[in-house]
């Protein structure tokens, strides 16, 4: 159960890290598509139903490697505490019952050990509660980073776990030792202490150590009577009259002081070890910014506003070998789709033998015969040439195209069109990426039979790239 | 019937259908070009809630022979009824010629049901020319809405809006690379008011973008914030060995390590960047330029990043009372108030005085070479101890996070980051500066910042967009 907690917050901690590097329109996809599922389901979305929905799709063998290898490590901590525990349990049972047969074993020492090590498990889960790490620096040589991060902040609780678990077995092997040593061995109990008390005295502190199990089992309760014939001095020879099966008779509260105060109080504190890690966990998965950002991408829709479309890198080739030609003497101007509207400047238009129209808002009946009436005029004309002006920002279409197959069939051989892009105020040039489309569309057509000129600079002012009147 | 609408965006070549299709569709990887015959195919482009389409633009080429179609589609037809199927008879009989490839492309959404949305550039000035395709259009018979793009710098908007008008039910108009977001949602409106089933899908996805715009500001306050935590406190370190001691000086591993610092923070920032742009879906912005461009004239380290972000010593002081007095105030609860306020007092004061001291100069990190351990030695260099470091991370990251949020999908330009030329952080109010003080504080002591001290910080930094956008939109 503990580790189910733990093994969830580890795992989730794992995913979020592996998140990381997702995009975050395909995280909101994939867990909003989550939360849909569930709600069609009746059930409630949440963090443990989700990892274990991507531990389902990822198969089996996908497990998390860095919450597997934090559970490990802690594992092999507790398989350390607890070894440590069993060997200490009974070699520290074996120095406290060491008795040579001139010396009592004194209770005394036995009651202080066990109140230290009452204390002892306190402390530890204490420093659990506090966050308090002393044995930091040891981790770390181990392997635990002991960061800030999930694995770091469980560590006190973890410690403390496998502290307590050590411990328990450490009592658990001290009892039995006791016991067997109890069988194997006449063992002589006394009490004795350097303090200047009475035999009263001590029985009162026995009888209140032993409260909570005299009422159970009267015989591990020493009586005045045992308290005060068995207390001994070391400077003192012998016992008198004493009967010496009076000596043994503390064992059974030796073993339940040694059940009750430091193996019950090490069994419950292991539990609340176990319930402070799933707590933390618990804490900490409630806590961890990635559920936050988990819930939000489950509770908000998913807005896909069609941009997976890529075709940035799909551009026309804008590459043209050719170049501006000077714009050719010709007498016969053809008005493109407009261009030079309303009236083009008479700088351009005198000495013209023909100035027509065709495209934009003419029929294609007005255009045929704006190409009869060029072939004709053409048959008259010594320079087989025709200016075609067009709007420079209005790019060169099909029916363009068409016109000029049309007329490269209709006009005399050798006839050749000059394309003139004009920009808005006739007077100026256009831009330069707008004759580009331009060149590019002589060259399609073919360089032989259509060029691009450009209208020479009214105000004289030098321009590289433009064409000069011959 | 309630299906999701389809919109085909239509028109002459290169008027910027790609760019209206680009910004509506927040798609900056659509082929935009000042080149006719960009779009070569139709491209639908659907918007949709959970897998649910609410929906669909579909960017379409240009008209390539309108006339010519137009005199094919007179000469089958008898009345006015039969013009959709004429239209449809046109597509059927020419979608396999090559000559009017495009028209078919541009034809068959429609023929599909899709609403028209007609492009012109409302720069250059009204051509007859259109009427042509605008006829073609018509005898669709679908609902038709006209928007008057603006690609150059001239206006002829006012002769298009009135010719427009003859021919579309609705005419609008919307530069594509500048139109700010609420006129975007507008324009979805006004697609969804084409037809009555339209307005709810339209409506519903209006909704859904204004929300999806909310938390994108929000998500970007917490990427600044994490991004500013771990600038910070970031440390550069090094450990070296008896031998690498003996052959570096303690000068040289001091610049080794401050080169590294500068350099690890450098690409902290950048990768900040990278975050807001990729949660605003721009995943093209030709960075590298403008980056490079940006870096020299306005590098994160130069004095001039720090007297174009950096904040006042005012301002420092009055966000340092505040947090020194919080910590102050721990004294007055430990001394069961007996202190009567005294702490706050004086660690407000102390707090105020330590920022006012330290904001006159911008303060290099501490570099500390440790003494030898084990046979090892431990440099480190970092975090900044001077927060004025924060607030120029902070206010380019706001700047930076201001011009993406306002940045349409159909731009292509280089990002020009300028330098702010206005303390506009002094706006922020107390609580907040307090925050982020007292964050960037903890950051740089590298002392834990909890879950709930982020959270405040995100709002604060959430507050600092508000404001800078605040400014940036009413400064004069």
């Amino acid at each position: 159960m503990t580790d189910h907690a733990l093994r969830l917050l580890l795992d989730f901690d794992a995913c979020a890290q592996r998140d990381k590097g997702q995009a975050a329109a395909f995280l909101h996809r994939r867990d909003r598509k989550f939360a849909l599922t569930c709600e069609q389901q009746g059930i409630t979305p949440g963090p443990e139903r989700w990892m274990a929905q991507m531990n389902h799709l990822s198969g089996p063998g996908a497990g998390t490697s860095s919450a597997e290898k934090t559970l490990r490590f802690w594992h092999r901590i507790n398989s350390g505490f607890v070894a440590a525990g069993t060997v200490f349990g009974v070699l520290t049972m074996l120095g406290l019952l060491f008795y040579d047969g001139g010396q009592r074993i004194n209770v005394t020492v036995i009651v202080a050990f066990v109140g230290f090590q009452l204390l002892l498990a306190l402390l530890t889960t204490v420093q659990s509660l506090v966050g308090w790490q002393p044995w930091r620096g040891l981790l770390r040589r181990v392997g635990s980073n002991g960061g800030p991060d999930i694995s770091g902040r469980l560590q006190p609780v973890l410690m403390a776990r496998a502290a307590q678990v050590g411990g328990l077995c450490f009592a658990i092997t001290g009892l039995i030792t006791l016991l067997v040593m109890v069988v194997l061995q006449d063992l002589a109990f006394g009490w004795s202490t350097t303090l200047d008390t009475d035999a009263s005295s001590y029985h009162r502190l026995v009888t209140a150590i032993a409260s909570p199990w005299a009422w159970l089992w009267p015989a591990a309760a020493p009586d005045f009577v045992l308290v005060e014939a068995t207390r001994f001095f070391r400077a003192s020879a012998g016992q008198n009259g004493m009967n010496p099966a009076r000596w043994g008779q503390w064992w059974p509260f030796v073993a339940m002081l040694w059940t009750t105060w430091a193996l019950l109080p090490r069994l419950v504190l292991s539990l609340l070890a176990g319930v402070l890690i799933r707590r933390k966990a618990a804490h900490l998965l409630a806590g961890h910014p990635a559920l936050r950002a988990l819930m939000y991408r489950m509770e908000t829709p998913a807005l896909d506003t069609g941009n997976e479309h890529n075709d940035a890198a799909d551009l026309p080739d804008t590459k043209t070998s050719l170049s501006l030609q000077p714009l050719p003497n010709a007498r016969i101007v053809l008005r493109w789709a407009g261009a030079g509207d309303p009236e083009l400047p008479d700088i351009i238009s005198t000495g013209k033998n023909l100035i027509t129209k065709a495209g934009g808002g003419m029929t294609l009946t007005d255009d045929r015969q704006t190409l009869n009436e060029i072939a004709t005029q053409l048959a008259q004309e010594s320079c087989l040439c025709v200016l075609l002006f067009t709007r420079s920002w209005e790019p060169p279409t099909g029916e363009l195209d068409d016109f000029l197959t049309s007329a490269r069939e209709l006009w005399p051989k050798g006839t050749h069109v000059a394309l003139v892009p004009l920009a808005n105020r006739v007077e100026q040039a256009p831009d330069a990426h707008l004759v580009q489309q331009w060149l590019r569309f002589a060259a399609r057509v073919g360089p032989e039979f259509v060029t691009v000129s450009l209208l020479p600079d009214y105000d004289a002012v030098s321009d590289t790239g433009r064409g000069v009147v011959e | 019937m309630n299906t999701a609408p389809t919109f085909a965006v239509v028109g002459h070549p290169n008027k910027g259908k790609s760019s209206v299709v680009a910004t509506l569709s927040q798609n900056d990887a659509i082929a935009i070009a000042l080149e006719p015959g960009t779009t070569r195919t139709r491209q639908s482009y659907p918007l949709s809630v959970d897998g649910k389409i609410l929906y669909t633009l579909v960017d379409t080429p240009g008209f390539q022979r309108p006339r010519r179609v137009l005199e094919w589609l007179e000469a089958h037809s008898i009345s006015a009824s039969d013009h959709s199927e004429t239209v449809r008879a046109f597509v059927t009989q020419h979608k396999d010629d090559g000559r009017f490839t495009d028209e078919c492309e541009l034809l068959t959404p429609l023929l599909e049901g899709a609403g028209i949305i007609y492009v012109v550039d409302g720069s250059a000035p009204y051509n007859a020319q259109h009427e042509a395709e605008m006829t073609i259009l018509r005898w669709t018979g679908q609902p038709s809405l006209a928007l008057i793009n603006s690609i150059g710098p001239d206006d002829y908007s006012d002769t298009w809006q009135a010719a427009l008008g003859q021919f579309f039910q609705v005419v609008r108009k919307f530069d594509a690379v500048r139109a700010p977001f609420e006129q975007h949602l507008s324009l979805l409106r006004a697609f969804g008011q084409l037809e009555p089933d339209w307005e709810q899908s339209l409506g519903k996805a209006t909704e859904h973008l204004s929300a999806q715009r909310e938390q994108r500001r929000r998500q970007a306050a917490g990427i600044i914030a994490k991004a500013l935590k771990t600038m910070m406190s970031f440390q550069e370190k090094r450990t070296l060995s008896l031998d690498q001691i003996a052959g570096t000086s303690d000068s040289t591993l001091a610049d080794q390590l401050r080169q590294h610092w500068y350099q690890h923070q450098r690409k902290q920032e950048q990768s900040l960047r990278v975050d807001i742009e990729h949660l605003y879906q721009h995943n093209s912005i030709r960075r590298q330029e403008a980056e490079l461009e940006w870096h020299s004239d306005h590098d994160l380290f130069s004095e001039d990043s720090r007297k174009h972000w950096a904040v006042s010593k005012r301002y420092l002081a009055t966000a340092g009372f505040g947090a020194g007095a919080v910590g102050g105030a721990g004294l007055d609860a430990l001394t069961l108030g007996t202190s009567l306020g005294t702490g706050a007092l004086v660690g407000g004061l102390i707090g105020a005085a330590g920022s006012y001291f330290y904001s006159g100069r911008f303060m290099l990190p501490a570099l500390n070479i440790g003494l030898l351990q084990d046979g090892l030695k431990t440099a480190t260099f970092g975090p900044v101890q001077d927060s004025q470091f924060g607030y120029v991370v902070l206010g380019r990251a706001v700047d930076h996070w201001w011009h993406i949020s306002h940045r349409n999908h159909a731009g292509r330009e280089l990002l020009d980051l300028a330098p702010a030329d206005h303390h506009w952080l002094e706006r922020l109010d107390k609580k907040h500066r307090q925050v982020i003080q007292k964050t960037l504080d903890k950051c740089r002591k590298k002392q834990p910042v909890d879950e709930g001290q982020m959270q405040k910080f995100q709002a604060a930094i959430e507050q600092c967009m508000a404001i800078y956008d605040d400014w940036r939109l009413n400064r004069t």
